[in-house]
């Protein structure tokens, strides 16, 4: 490297300092003009996180929010070069440093990721449509959906909730999340436990609904197919309307 | 010929630029980082927005000075959205954002010294190498020089030479760093490889105390800036001018009003020039 171990070591030293704001000797500065640096650069990482996680901020106590965004600046180095992925990194680190339990904040990492998941499937890059046949029978074809979705599973309704009323509701919550094709924005669906299986199996397994409805039957013990056929139905073209269900593969 | 001032494209104001109501720029300027390796609202958006004016790319995330190794993956990214989009100009600033693996989404000062030069000349020309195309370098502005044992325009002159890059002139930068930093702004410029110039860019900026000056983006240009610029432009040959606004947005009348102020002076400056050129022939 053509750079010399001493400069590197300014500059290296300059970046702690705007990390950590912990005094450190960098030559050649003006002390009285360093903190700026450190103000600027961490307003960054703060005004960021603050966008993209908006409930998050608004229901932590301030002094733990900034204890966790200056531990995860301090500590963790952001490594994407695009500034609005950087959040993603904040969800892994509060994971990693277990602050559901250091601040008793049970709810916090289902929130932190449903809210970083909205950011993410928004901005995320167009994912190629199927080509689909809306006349085809739906029981006999593979049903064919908006490639740009999430389905996940949380362990507190924070979709459904404000967060510490969700964090009394501990269970298990699955939730279909799709960005509408014409306008953009990201809709999320609370699912019950059939019907994940149902979206799973059309999504993963790629099975008829025909088919599904023979694992259904049997995994979930029900006896009264017309009664399943029917509430499947009704769900799937509610699913239609709002943009996830596109029709029938060609 | 109408001389057209570019602006810097925001998401605040994207609607106004679709419509081009009021707000009516010659070209439009974009962070690569912000727009590549996304879909949906914005892309389509964008998409727009490239049909209707031409883009330069203005980087923030390169890191030119940084003493880490080149992100070639990122580069790859920056190099596919400048051939998506047609981008001819592509700036990055003369500073370092990332070191021992860390970003910082901020521009931080490369200490002005004789193996600064010969690192980041030796990135430039890598990335030149691999986008097979020059790049333009800004001038930053810096609140505190780290370690310098050469003075900034002899830095930023050695660097454009060394790698036979471009330079992006930002007059604002001069000014704040001129007052910030007690020189002469007009021997700075003067000093500076003036014929590398390929682009220009104008801001506002914030006065926080009697001996210091953030360049914010976020205020109007004032007088002295548009008269350094005035008198830049008898220096330079003529290349696109943009005007930066970040924050504090105002009205987009009164943005307009900028872009014609800085207009007006390219049109008075340039104009004049290339008629006493042409009598020169």
């Amino acid at each position: 490297m053509l750079l010399k171990t001493e400069t590197y070591n300014q500059q290296s030293n300059f970046v702690q300092y705007c990390r950590d704001g912990k005094e450190v000797a960098i030559l050649g500065t003006n002390p009285e003009r360093l903190p700026h640096y450190r103000r600027l650069v961490f307003n960054i990482i703060k005004d960021t996180l603050e966008t993209t996680f908006p409930i998050s901020f608004k229901y932590i106590d301030t002094e733990i929010w900034d204890e966790m965004v200056y531990n995860y600046f301090s500590s963790h180095k952001c490594n994407d070069p695009q500034v609005w992925r950087m959040p993603k990194e904040f969800v892994d680190f509060c994971k990693a440093e277990n602050y559901t339990t250091k601040f008793n904040l049970p709810f916090l990492n289902d929130l932190l990721y449903f809210e970083w998941l909205e950011v993410e499937l928004y901005m995320m890059e167009d994912d190629t449509y199927p080509q689909v046949n809306s006349t085809k029978d739906w029981l006999k074809e593979k049903i064919a959906v908006n490639p740009e979705h999430k389905i996940i599973k949380l362990e507190y309704p924070v979709h459904l909730e404000k967060p510490f009323e969700a964090a009394n509701k501990k269970g298990d919550y699955f939730l279909l999340l799709f960005r509408e094709k014409e306008t953009g924005k990201v809709q999320f669906i609370n699912l019950s436990v059939l019907f994940t299986f149902l979206i799973e199996n059309i999504v993963l397994a790629e099975k008829t609904l025909e088919e599904i409805f023979n694992d259904i039957l049997y995994i979930f013990g029900i006896n009264d197919l017309e009664m399943l056929r029917s509430e499947v139905f009704k769900f799937l073209e509610d699913l239609k309307t709002r943009g996830f269900v596109l029709g029938v593969h060609c | 010929m109408s001389i057209k001032a570019g602006i810097g494209f925001r998401k605040d104001f994207a609607e106004e630029f679709l419509s081009g109501s009021v707000l009516k720029p010659g070209f439009l300027e974009l962070a690569p980082e912000n727009w590549m390796k996304i879909g949906g609202y914005w892309k389509k958006q964008l998409n727009q927005l490239a049909e209707m004016y031409p883009i330069t790319a203005h980087g923030l995330s390169l890191s030119i000075g940084s003493p880490d190794e080149l992100d070639m993956d990122f580069l790859k990214n920056v190099k596919h959205f400048l051939e998506e989009y047609n981008i001819e100009i592509y700036s990055e600033h003369l500073s370092f954002s990332k070191c021992d693996n860390a970003h910082l989404y901020d521009l931080l000062p490369i200490p002005f010294r004789e193996d600064a030069v010969k690192h980041v000349s030796q990135r430039i020309k890598q990335v030149q190498d691999y986008l097979g195309r020059q790049i333009t370098i800004e001038n930053v502005s810096y609140y505190t020089p780290v370690a310098a044992e050469m003075d900034e325009a002899t830095f930023i002159t050695n660097v454009v030479k060394e790698a036979d890059c471009k330079l992006l002139l930002d007059v604002n930068n001069v000014f704040v760093n001129a007052f910030n930093h007690n020189y002469d702004a007009k021997t700075f410029i003067e000093n500076l490889p003036l014929d590398h110039v390929e682009y220009i860019h104008m801001a506002g900026h914030t006065k926080v105390s009697p001996s210091l000056i953030i360049d914010t983006h976020g205020e109007a240009i004032i007088d002295p800036v548009y008269e350094l610029f005035e008198w830049t432009l008898e220096r330079v040959n003529q290349v696109p001018v943009l005007l930066e606004r970040d924050f504090n947005i105002p009205e987009m009348e009164e943005m307009q009003n900028e872009l014609n102020n800085l207009e007006a002076i390219m049109t008075k400056k340039w104009e004049a020039k290339n008629v006493i050129e042409n009598r020169n022939i």
